[in-house]
This record gives structure tokens, C-alpha cells and sequence, in this order.
């Protein structure tokens, strides 16, 4: 089997190498035949990825030991679950994981279907298969997964027991998917700057990628957060660790391209912006595997030290680097097409909440590289502490925040209508009441205060515009012919009993108010998962306090509203884990609210002992509990820790991945030129007219 | 003025207060990262400040307080080791043989008394030798073992 799998990596470092040039040379040439032939090594890559892929999951489920890989991260006594996730847990495994991942979103985007084949999709598809043959390349000479082991050992090294989460599962292979993922927009960007190809169609066909990519990789950051808050039982979820960094910033510089090519797409501005955070964004997925692969940092996680990762530094440099000579190659095709109109449009907050996004990644980029730069320039290392990123995730948090709450009641190239400028100051009044009601309710923070209305803010921006268009909608002419208002604006007016009537009966018309701008909605419901994510952050961030006490079996204490009984130890057994667990009784004004019972693990195997906390969540706060050990008499060192709203930092995920998912449903097909994706793809943004409206029915307006 | 120039203005603004907060953070949170024999051989001028320090844990210099909240070992170096005593929570895969890297102060005669002490995350993206694994963690566990109940 090892010898059939390094004869397939084999295959596919041929047949993505040939691919990348045949689809390359082909675009060059217009050579219809030569393309045919780079899309079906393609395929060939895809194909043999697959199959190694197969094999390495069959030798971890079946723990075959004749493979060094599995021998390493793999024994007897996992669960097939755990002894599957060691695919992503070792270097060779990992970088299987991303090329296959690459080789089949690329065929993927290759063969979507489309109504016309875009002229970008060759040359994009022959720089993603050249991304393919640079992994296979590191696999074949650098890091095989199909190495045979020298001598069979009976039993695996195994697994660390802190990697054995459920969360383990999921987060490394989504993270490497939105690493995956980020590669496309970055192969058209290029692709559009070699070939002078930038109107608008290149961002239409690059943004479903970049929602996915976005989407997916905030995900995969989301649940290792949550598999550190419940694994590592120190009562955080971040500790701006470099690989957490690494992350981190193509999340935010891939936010900043999200927004930055819509303001292309719909203003034709921010163009050179648009293409250099598409490549830094992809650049920086490469700077994270250089981080986690280089072996240059001492972290919470453990890295290999090894070669592989200055290869992915000099990738991100040469991407950089020819990037950046592209946009300045092509600046004059690349100047905004028109002068900024009011500052109190939708691409001015857009622009501004790109500069605290670029902002935010930069200083975190500068933290995370000042301990190998500052050897050399000042004569000692430096390392930032967690106040350098805190300090500096506060202004631009709430720069963030300011630019989302009014979103809804903004306009593309104009100031909001009359009707939405006095939404806009009814909210922003009713925001400052919540902030003022915050505070009599005890929070003093003005950080925490600011949040807080800001956050009310968003809300009822939302609210407003969602009644302002449902409105429209009610005023407007029965839906008869199955037409429906556009909607481009705000319908200038206020509520009258004339309304109130045009709404009995009619509550169809909420929903198709919500459906008619559906997509325009699901971005908003992203933005409502951005604000739960900053009130989950500042919460936890602001609120958290912590006790730890010895507690004698029977001793009750009151902390944090609660009352907690610790019942007594108790050591059961499960299959390889001797378990040493507390028994916590809590109760609430005399009511029994739920029973928790953190623990000791002691792993037979590698006799690591492991700390597993318990944890009672409700929307207003975590209580979080440790047991750090037992004494003879019976007694427990404990540590009790109230996390405030860490729920909606979760939360936020989901209400990311439900908006997504409202964004990507297919669109009902229309006939002519109301029809999505009729639009930019045939009719760019420099062919419109300054009178056409800057949006399409179902759309971002 | 136009609004383009308001926009840049209020970018300006917004990048100014980042790097006057960056400033303030960096000037509050900075501190030497060093290696245990970088530290030995800077140990007179650095007595007295807050270090980083990583290194891994020599052999049979292990030993931790029976309530697990104290720790005292040496960090490998050249010549001789640079001892380090801990307080505070430790981490779970504390043992021998393992990098760890160290928050703390530094005392003269070279002894660094630290506050933090963080392990690597075990076979993130390499396993140990399982040999090396068993026999680094097995003292501590055995110890533990006798202290839970």
C-alpha cells in the first residue's frame, strides 16, 4: 500500500505540473486542444490525491503500521474518530489534507456550471494546479505520508490526549479548507492583472469564493477557539498565540477583500485595494504555515522544526512581491472611475472599516514576526505581551462596530434618504438610552458601555430598514404579475393609519420584503453575527473574574449569584481513563440549577494526566469550573470562573453560517435583465449608467 | 473639502489612535525573549527585569509541590542548567525533557521566578519518541497519582 500511494503522489506531482502549464500556455495561445488536455491532468491531480487520501484514511482506521505516518499519531486503543483526525495532526498528513482540498475546489471552480465560461477560469485554473504541484512537490521530497515505517512496531506512538476533542475534528481540516479556499480569488486576481482583464466580471466570478473561503475559515478559527476554551481549562479562548495569529490575519485581511471588491463591483473603487488584499490574503495562509511549520517560535503549539516552512515563506514572498508589481504595472487601469460622492455613503464606512481591518491584521502581523526581526536589528528578541493586541483591538473593534451598525440605512455614492437619515438619529438617540440603561444596570465600563449601544445600534438600524422596505412593499401596487418594488431606497414618509390598513391581512408581505432582497438580508444577518461576536468578546473580555478555593466535602460557598456545594470526590473507570471527578451541586435562590462535575484524566496510556472542566452556559454567562487536585482528607482544590456572554461569541458562527447559507441558495430563474447574474458578468460596472440604479432585485443595494 | 479627503482624514485619525494605543500596549507588555543559555550568559545585566525564557527541562531537576501549584526545575543549557521556580497553575503535560517556555522575573544569582509557565501542545504537527513521552511525564504522573486522593 505504501509503495501504491507514493506511486500515485508521483502521478499527481506530474499531472498537476502539466495542468498548470497546459492551461497557462494554452490561455497564452488560444489553443482550445491544449486546454482540454491541462483540465484533464487536472482531473488526473484530483483523482490521485483522492486515492492517496483513501489509502492514508484506511491505514489510520485500520491502524496499519507499516505506514511511519500512522505509527506516529495512531494506537490500538483510539477510537477510529480520533485515530481518522490524526490525517491533520502530523506535517505530511496536513499538507495531503490542503493539496487534495486545493485540487478539488479547483476543479470544482473549473467546472461550475456557469451560463458562459469566463475567460479568467483557464489561466486562475493553471495557477491553482501550479499551488497543487508545490504541495505534491513537498509531500514527494520533503514530507511523505506514504513513508514506509523502517521496522513495523507492534503498537503507535498515539495521540496526544488534549488533541482528542471533538472540536479536533473539525477545526484543522476547515481551517486548511479556507486556506484552500482563499487560493481562488487570488489565482484570478493575478490571472486578471497579468492578462489586463479588470472589469467588474473577474470580482463576480472571485465573490462566491471569497464568501465561502471567509465563511470556512472563520469557522475553523471559531471552533479552535472553543476547543481551547474547554480543553485547556485556563478559562480563555485566545491568547494571541503566533499560530493563532497566523489564522487570524487572512480572516481579516479576507474581510477587507469581501468588502473592498463589493465597493469595486458596485462604485468602481478601492480596485488596487481589492487586488493586493486578494493576494495578501492567500500570501498570508502561506505566512500561517510558515508559522506553524518553521519551527522559529515557541508556542502553546508544537512545531516541527524543518525546511518545508521557508519554502512557504519564500511562496508568500514571491506572491507578495509579484502581486504588488502587478498593481503598480497596472495602476492606471486600476484608478477609481469616479470621485467619492458623501462621506455618509455605503463605501466610505466600507473603506473605513477596511483601514481598521488592514490595521488590526498589520499589528498583528508586526506582533507575531517582532521576536525573529528583533535579534537581528536591536542585538535581543522581544515579545509582545496580550495588552499590545488588546490595546489595539479597541480602536479598531469599535471603529468596526461603528462602520456596521448604520450599514442597513446607507447608500451606495449617495447619503442616506430623508427617511433614513431620521432612522438614523431616532436609533443612534434610542442607542445612547440603551447605553444610558446599561449603565444603571451596573455595567461601567465605557468600553463596555460603547458595545453595548453600538451594538443596540446595529440592531435597530437593521430593524428600520427591514420595516422601512416591507413598508414600500405594502404601499405598493398586489403583487399580481409577480413583480415585485426593487427597492433601491428608502420610501421617503412616515407611519400612517393608511399603512397600518395596507398591512392587515397582508402578512405575506414581511416575507416578501425579507425575500425580495434576500441576499442584501444574509449579508446583514452576517453583520448581526459580527456584532454577537464583539458582545461575546467584550463580555468575556471585560467581565470575567475567577475564585479558587480548597473546599472540604459537604462545605457549601456563595460566589457569583450561586450557591456551590462540592458533594465529594469521586474515581470511576472508562476504557484506557482513570477518571478523578468533583461533584459541584449549584443551586439559585434554594433551586437546584444543574450539577457539575470537573475532572482529572489519568490516560494509561503515556500516564498523562489531563484537566477537563465542566461548564454550565446560559446566554448571560459561563460558569466554568476547574478541579486541580484532591487532598487525603477529601478535599478539592477548585477553581471557579464567570465568563460573561461567551455564548454569543459561539453563537456568532452559527448566525454567520445561517447567513451564508441564505446567501449562496440559488435565486429563482427570471427571465431578461432582472435575472441575478445576468448582470455584472454581461454588463460591468463601467458599461451603467450614472442613472441606473447601483443595485439588482435581490442583491446588495 | 472633498469627501474623499474626509475619508482620508478620518483614516488618518483612525490609524494615529491605533498606533498611539499600539504604543501604549507594546510599552506596557514588551519583555526580552531569551534562550536559557542567552539568559545565563546576559544574566548580570538582565537581574531584576521580566523575561521570556524558553528551554527545555533537564533531567531529574523536576520536582512539584504536592498540591501542583509550584514547580522548581532547570532549563538545559550548556554548561550548567538555569534554575526556574514556578507558582501558579501548572500545565497538565509538565515533565521532563520538554520545551517549555517561562514568564517570570529574573534574580541573581541566575534564577528566574516565574509566574507563567507554557508547554508545547504534544504531537500538534510532530510526536515525540514515544520513549522520551513515558518516561518524562510517567515521575510526574506517578506523583500526582499519590496526591489526588
Amino acid at each position: 500500500m505504501t509503495v501504491a500511494g507514493q506511486w500515485l503522489l508521483l502521478a499527481a506531482l506530474v499531472a498537476s505540473g502539466y495542468a498548470a502549464f497546459a492551461s497557462v500556455f494554452a490561455w497564452q495561445k488560444e489553443h482550445r486542444g491544449l486546454e482540454r488536455t491541462g483540465w484533464a491532468a487536472g482531473l488526473i491531480a484530483a483523482l490521485a490525491l483522492s486515492a492517496v487520501s483513501g489509502i492514508l484514511t484506511w491505514a489510520l482506521a485500520t491502524r496499519d503500521f507499516d505506514f511511519d505516518y500512522v505509527a506516529h499519531y495512531t494506537s490500538q486503543a483510539l477510537t477510529w474518530q480520533y485515530a481518522v483526525s490524526a490525517f491533520w495532526v502530523g506535517q505530511a498528513g496536513s499538507l495531503l489534507l490542503w493539496a487534495w482540498m486545493l485540487a478539488v475546489l479547483a476543479l470544482a471552480y473549473r467546472f461550475w456550471p456557469r451560463r458562459e465560461n469566463h475567460p479568467l477560469r483557464g489561466p486562475a485554473f493553471g495557477l491553482l494546479m501550479a499551488y497543487v504541484w508545490f504541495l505534491t512537490a513537498v509531500m514527494v521530497f520533503a514530507a511523505d505520508p506514504m513513508a514506509p515505517s523502517l521496522a513495523r512496531p507492534d503498537e503507535g506512538a498515539g495521540l496526544s490526549p488534549s488533541l482528542q476533542h471533538p472540536a479536533m475534528l473539525l477545526h484543522p481540516p476547515v481551517v486548511f479548507l479556507g486556506y484552500a479556499g482563499w487560493a481562488i480569488p487570488c489565482a484570478l486576481a493575478m490571472a486578471a492583472l497579468a492578462a489586463r482583464r479588470l472589469d467588474v466580471s473577474w470580482i463576480e466570478e472571485a465573490r462566491p469564493w471569497m464568501l465561502f473561503s471567509w465563511l470556512v475559515l472563520g469557522l475553523g478559527i471559531l471552533w479552535g477557539a472553543q476547543w481551547a476554551y474547554e480543553e485547556l481549562g485556563w478559562g480563555g479562548y485566545w491568547a494571541w498565540d503566533p499560530v493563532e495569529n497566523g489564522s487570524l490575519i487572512p480572516w481579516l485581511t479576507g474581510t477587507a477583500l469581501v468588502h473592498a471588491a463589493m465597493v469595486w463591483q458596485y462604485r468602481g473603487a478601492l480596485k488596487k485595494t481589492t487586488c493586493g488584499l486578494a493576494v495578501a490574503t492567500f500570501g498570508f495562509c502561506n505566512f500561517a504555515t510558515f508559522l506553524t511549520r518553521s519551527g522559529i517560535f515557541s508556542s502553546l503549539h508544537a512545531f516541527s522544526e524543518s525546511p518545508i516552512g521557508w519554502m512557504f515563506l519564500v511562496l508568500m514572498a514571491a506572491l507578495v512581491v509579484g502581486g504588488a508589481w502587478l498593481v503598480v504595472r497596472r495602476r492606471v487601469t486600476l484608478a477609481p472611475e469616479g470621485p467619492m460622492r458623501s462621506l455618509w455613503s455605503r463605501e466610505t464606512a466600507i473603506a473605513l472599516a477596511a483601514i481598521a481591518l488592514v490595521l488590526l491584521a498589520a499589528t498583528a502581523t508586526v506582533g507575531t514576526i517582532l521576536v525573529p526581526l528583533s535579534g537581528p536589528l536591536v542585538g535581543r528578541r522581544i515579545v509582545l505581551g496580550p495588552e499590545f493586541y488588546n490595546s489595539v483591538l479597541i480602536p479598531t473593534g469599535l471603529v468596526l462596530l461603528l462602520t456596521t451598525a448604520p450599514a442597513p440605512l446607507l447608500r451606495w455614492g449617495k447619503p442616506p434618504t430623508a427617511a433614513g437619515r431620521q432612522w438614523l438619529l431616532r436609533v443612534s438617540a434610542a442607542a445612547v438610552v440603551a447605553g444610558s440603561g446599561a449603565w444603571f444596570a451596573g455595567l461601567r465600563h465605557p468600553i463596555g458601555l460603547a458595545v453595548a449601544a453600538l451594538a443596540f445600534m446595529a440592531a435597530g438600524c437593521l430593524a428600520a430598514e427591514i420595516f422601512e422596505h416591507a413598508r414600500a412593499i405594502a404601499t405598493s401596487k398586489p403583487i399580481a404579475s409577480g413583480r415585485r418594488p426593487a427597492g433601491g431606497t428608502i420610501a421617503v414618509g412616515r407611519p400612517s393609519q393608511a399603512v397600518e390598513t395596507a398591512w392587515e391581512g397582508r402578512p405575506t408581505r414581511f416575507l416578501a420584503a425579507l425575500s425580495s432582497r434576500r441576499r442584501q438580508y444574509a449579508g446583514f444577518l452576517i453583520h448581526v453575527s459580527f456584532v454577537c461576536l464583539a458582545l461575546g468578546v467584550t463580555g468575556s473580555s471585560l467581565g470575567s473574574r475567577d475564585y479558587e478555593l480548597l473546599m472540604a466535602p459537604g462545605e457549601v460557598v456563595a460566589w457569583g449569584g450561586r450557591s456551590i456545594r462540592f458533594a465529594g470526590i469521586v474515581e470511576r473507570e472508562l476504557p484506557e481513563v482513570h477518571v478523578v471527578e468533583a461533584r459541584l451541586e449549584i443551586s439559585r435562590n434554594g433551586e437546584q440549577v444543574c450539577l457539575l462535575a470537573p475532572a482529572q484524566h489519568l490516560h494509561q496510556r503515556g500516564d498523562q494526566w489531563t484537566t477537563e472542566i465542566a461548564i454550565h452556559s446560559t446566554w448571560l454567562e459561563d460558569f466554568y469550573t476547574v478541579f486541580y487536585y484532591g487532598e487525603d482528607d477529601g478535599s478539592a482544590r477548585l477553581a471557579f470562573i464567570q465568563n460573561p456572554m461567551v455564548s454569543w461569541l459561539w453563537a456568532s458562527g452559527w448566525i454567520a453560517a445561517l447567513g451564508s447559507m441564505l446567501r449562496f441558495w440559488p435565486a429563482r430563474r427570471r427571465t431578461g435583465s432582472n435575472r441575478p447574474g445576468a448582470g455584472p458578468a454581461a454588463v460591468p460596472h463601467q458599461r451603467r449608467s450614472a442613472t441606473t440604479p447601483m443595485c439588482r432585485m435581490g442583491d446588495a443595494r | 473639502m472633498s469627501s474623499g479627503k474626509k475619508l482620508a482624514a478620518a483614516g488618518l485619525v483612525v490609524a494615529g489612535a491605533t498606533f498611539y494605543m499600539a504604543y501604549l500596549g507594546a510599552s506596557a507588555s514588551w519583555q526580552y525573549y531569551l534562550t536559557a543559555e542567552e539568559c545565563l550568559a546576559d544574566a548580570a545585566d538582565l537581574a531584576g527585569s521580566r523575561i521570556r525564557v524558553s528551554g527545555r527541562i533537564a533531567t531529574g531537576t523536576l520536582v512539584i509541590s504536592p498540591r501542583r501549584d509550584q514547580a522548581e526545575f532547570a532549563l538545559e543549557a550548556a554548561d550548567r542548567g538555569l534554575k526556574v521556580s514556578c507558582q501558579g497553575t501548572l500545565p497538565d503535560n509538565l515533565a521532563e525533557q520538554i520545551d517549555v517556555v517561562v514568564e517570570g522575573k529574573l534574580e541573581t544569582p541566575a534564577l528566574v521566578r516565574g509566574d507563567k509557565v507554557l508547554t508545547r501542545c504534544a504531537s500538534k504537527y510532530e510526536s515525540r519518541h514515544k520513549g522520551e513521552t513515558r518516561a518524562g511525564s510517567a515521575t510526574v504522573a506517578q506523583r500526582r497519582q499519590e496526591t489526588l486522593r
